[in-house]
């Protein structure tokens, strides 16, 4: 396991170095800078203007600029955001907390509710209750996330107009959150959560059902299968013990893309949801140009992927014995 | 006996405590005679906090501004633009030839942590903010043509300011916030410009950031919601006009909404106090909410003209193409391009009959400088002036195509761009680009990326990379609202002829030039207006930037919310309430 660890840490970095190339670039490529707007606000004088670009080390040319970041993240300093004056790392770190929670709980939903989903469609295909889920699943799967909080939040706003019950569709705590015990807190927040994390789930849980059922279906025609229920082997176990583990193998695969995941967010649900997730913060830097806010977390993001295949295969091999990690 | 000594007590307070500033009842349409104390204002913002600290601050609503706010020598009064002592303890003595400013400062402020705020605390804030590695945003304004303004401290309540020349915003310079000496004098005194860009960050507990004014930070949450709480010890020194402590509320918070949309949704549910109406739409949606009885507000539209304009610029510098330099140089087709511009149409179609015509750089709202200037020429909508001004140029023939040629056969033509995005701008666009054509004029509308539109309008040499470009401007005071980049040649948004040397090409130019700097150095405010309705009479002749229109100023507010402005003192420059005399009914 050691050496197959070691090999994909050499080979970890030429693809950072190379990521990390295209991040900066490409993000130099947009035309302006985060001084920009300063140029045009007639209260900031030129010279003030170019005394930033100093402090900033927006005069010097793209590739020195480049060298500059890199020899900095050698140790561990991903720069100074431009927007907060702050390290990166700093600026970041709470904005993932928050995201992180959101994604875990949406994880769990999404598990909850595609896992049986999917086999429930494999073991009774075909049945009204196959049929039903699957309508419903073709629905959800063209069905953009944002889209489908909308209309929650819409659904949301017409029951409490209607109900009057306080049913948070917003934010992440509620106003008096300062004055709430310990326990109160963690309730508040979970409320927030609890919605924009189930529909994000949902509309996931379509793709993932979907491929649970058909995988399952592949396995349940095998001959060992066949030769498990000869033998008389209980079909609680045939199918939890025999098939959905070897169904779930590519889904183990996957399992490594979850890493990044869950530190970059839930994407639009947090904007749709004004939550103070990654996402809003990531897309006002882009819009702002804050070039290391943008660069240091794509790089963060870029280490997990790679930290996260390499969890994938070693996760896969612990599932497959026919797969070897050395 | 017992009174004898009251009046001892009372006697020994009044002198350790200067008298306070005592907030004019007529800043106030509704004061607050039921003495009501307490509750919150809530108000939002549509991006998040970036910091706390400000020497570092650069945002539009930032938690320093607004701990700043109830802070500085002087204010200016809503009634008449006057600059009136406030920390100051009275009118500051000026010799020097109008170029030193002795002030005493009002005795017995403090900050919100209890220290007494003195003279080392204005001098420590100036020396942080003129250090150019801390990158303050007020760098520029301790600076006048690039000579420094220096601070001395006479003792600890007498302060002495030395300008390098006269200045009409003299006041308002010395009418920076003083930040607490004893926390960023001590960190700027051991560790320099890096010290301090790494104070008061967004992680720094709030109950360790102290306040000069109003508000004191009581809690923060990302992307969420902040909280302020009132200063105690400002109540000290503020007080209303019936000698109650200011202000009247507890707590201002504003909630960090995603955007403008987000926001008024907010304000319809009634979770936020106060709301600024965009639009007709904006206008619409709360009406209707108010006259369903769903929302209890108060409604005000078209209370004044925004602060800002809208205009279309010509490159003067186009080397590569003579001809086309010699068009946007000559006077008559820039009149005529300001006949052409349909200000009405702009009005009713892109701002929803919401909104001003512009017809100079001093925004409509500064209504004494435009009163002054009123004499100064007018290019107004007017096609066969256009036509004939047009004709004078050479342009009297049409091709089969209906647009205006010259003896070569040449169609009048150019590209104008703005940025993409700006729905108001791309109609303003499109409606010049239709009425232009009605004379025959050719224009090539597109739409760009907003940062290359600025790379280009700030673009110096003998060759820019543009025609036109129809963009607006905000921002600038109503002491002397005249660009200090703007009308000077040589400013970097003098943006209709930014040659490499800076030199103004034509005389008006250099008129204005002159007229500036001496508008802003004369501290009469008649006198200066007089020069200002010169300098507008210069800029109504030369046309060097054709200016449009500019949105409406609009104003909603909860009616749990008292103590607004009179109706006649809101505006977009002052807003509609004063936050000290605001309280809950």
């Amino acid at each position: 396991m050691i050496p197959f660890l070691l090999r994909r840490l050499v080979q970890a970095i030429p693809t950072l170095l190379l990521s990390s190339v295209l991040i900066f670039f490409v993000i130099q490529l947009a035309p302006g800078d985060f001084l920009t707007t300063a140029r045009l606000n007639p209260n900031i004088s030129p010279e003030q203007v170019a005394n930033l670009e100093r402090n900033f080390g927006l005069d010097r040319p793209v590739w020195q600029q480049y060298l500059l970041w890199m020899q900095n993240m050698l140790r561990g300093d991903f720069g100074l955001s431009f927007q907060y004056q702050q390290p990166v790392l700093e600026v970041v770190w709470p904005r993932v907390l928050n995201s992180l929670w959101l994604v875990l709980l949406n994880l769990f939903f999404f598990y909850l509710i595609a896992i049986p989903v999917g086999v429930y469609g494999a073991v009774r295909q075909n049945s009204l209750g196959d049929k039903a889920i699957n309508v419903v699943l073709y629905f959800l799967l063209g069905f953009p996330s944002f889209f489908l909080a909308l209309i929650t939040i819409y659904l949301i706003l017409q029951v409490r107009n209607a109900t009057g019950l306080d049913i948070p569709v917003g934010g992440m705590t509620s106003n008096n959150y300062e004055q709430l015990s310990t326990l109160g807190r963690i309730w508040d927040v979970l409320k927030h959560l609890l919605i924009p994390a189930l529909v994000l789930a949902i509309s996931d849980a379509a793709g993932l059902t979907r491929v649970i059922r058909g995988q399952m279906l592949e396995v349940m025609r095998s001959d060992y299968i066949r030769t498990a229920r000869a033998k008389g082997v209980g079909e609680r176990s045939v199918i939890w013990k025999h098939t959905f583990r070897n169904g779930i193998l590519p889904i183990v695969a996957g399992i490594g893309g979850l890493l990044p995941g869950l530190i970059s967010g839930a994407g639009f649900i947090e904007v749709v949801f004004a939550y103070p997730g990654i996402t809003p913060m990531l897309l006002t830097a882009i819009n702002t140009q804050d070039l290391y806010l943008i660069a240091g977390f794509t790089v963060i993001t870029t280490v997990l992927l790679i930290v996260g295949n390499a969890i994938s295969d070693l996760l896969l091999a612990v599932v497959d014995p026919r797969v070897k990690v050395a | 006996m017992k009174k004898a000594l009251l009046v001892a007590l009372a006697m020994t307070a009044g002198s350790a405590v200067a008298a306070p500033f005592v907030w004019p009842a007529a800043w106030t349409a509704e004061q607050n005679t039921a003495n009501k104390r307490g509750g919150e204002f809530r108000d939002y913002t549509i991006s998040d906090f970036k910091t706390f600290n400000p020497f570092t601050s650069a945002e539009a609503t930032s938690v320093p501004d607004t701990m700043a706010e109830g802070t500085g020598l002087f204010i200016q009064d809503p009634r008449n633009d006057d600059l009136i002592p406030y920390m100051a303890a009275g009118e500051p003595t000026v010799s020097n030839g109008g170029k030193r400013f002795v002030v005493k400062i009002r005795q017995g402020m403090k900050f919100s942590d209890g220290q007494p705020i003195t003279a080392d605390d204005w001098i420590t804030t100036w020396k942080i903010h003129t250090d150019d590695k801390v990158g303050s945003n007020s760098y520029d304004s301790f600076f006048l043509n690039k000579k420094p303004i220096t601070i001395k401290k006479i003792d600890d309540y007498t302060l002495q300011f030395d300008f390098p020349q006269a200045s009409s915003q003299a006041y308002v310079r010395m009418a920076f916030t003083p930040w607490p000496d004893h926390i960023f004098g001590k960190a700027y005194r051991a560790g320099g410009a890096e010290a301090i860009k790494k104070m008061w960050t967004l992680g720094t507990p709030a109950n360790q950031i102290v306040s000069p004014g109003m508000w004191v930070l009581s809690s923060y949450r990302a992307g969420e919601r902040t909280v302020f709480e009132r200063n105690k010890y400002w109540g000290e020194w503020n007080k209303d006009s019936r000698g109650n402590a200011l202000p009247y509320l507890d707590q201002y918070s504003y909630r960090i909404t995603s955007d403008l949309n987000a926001a008024l949704a907010a304000f319809l549910a009634g979770q936020i106090d106060a709301f600024g109406p965009r639009n007709a739409d904006d206008l619409a949606q709360i009406k209707r909410a108010i006259d369903s009885g769903k929302l209890k507000a108060t409604l005000l539209p078209n209370v004044s003209p925004q602060a800002s304009s809208q205009w279309i610029v010509f490159n003067w510098n186009k080397a590569s193409d003579p001809a086309k330099q010699k068009l946007f140089r000559d006077v008559r087709f820039r009149r005529a391009m300001s006949h052409i511009a349909n200000r009405e149409a702009m009005i009713q179609l892109a701002l929803g009959g919401l909104g001003s015509e512009n017809y100079f750089s001093v925004y409509p709202i500064f209504k004494q400088q435009i009163a002054a200037g009123a004499s100064a020429p007018k290019y107004p909508y007017n096609l066969a002036e256009a036509s004939k001004l047009l004709a004078q140029l050479g342009y009297t023939k049409k091709n089969a195509q209906g647009y205006l040629v010259d003896k070569n056969g040449k169609v009048l033509e150019f590209n104008l761009s703005t940025n993409a995005g700006n729905t108001v701008r791309e109609q303003l666009g499109r409606i010049f680009a239709d009425e232009a054509k009605k004379v025959g004029v050719k224009v090539n509308f597109t739409p760009i990326d907003f940062n290359n539109l600025v790379n280009q309008l700030t673009a110096k040499g003998e060759d820019r990379p543009f025609d036109a470009i129809l963009l607006g401007l905000s921002g600038g005071s109503n002491i002397w609202p005249f660009g200090s980049n703007v009308v000077p040649c040589g400013g970097n948004l003098h943006s209709y002829n930014n040659n490499s040397k800076g030199t103004c090409l034509t005389p008006q130019e250099s008129l204005m030039t002159k007229l500036y700097y001496q508008g802003d150095a004369e501290i009469d405010p008649a006198k200066r207006r007089a020069i200002g309705a010169q300098l507008m009479k210069a800029e109504g002749e030369l046309q060097p930037v054709i200016y449009l229109v500019g949105g409406n100023y609009h104003v909603a507010f909860n009616e749990r919310v008292g103590g607004e402005y009179p109706r006649n003192l809101m505006n977009a420059y002052y807003g509609s309430r004063m936050n000290a005399l605001t309280f809950i009914k």
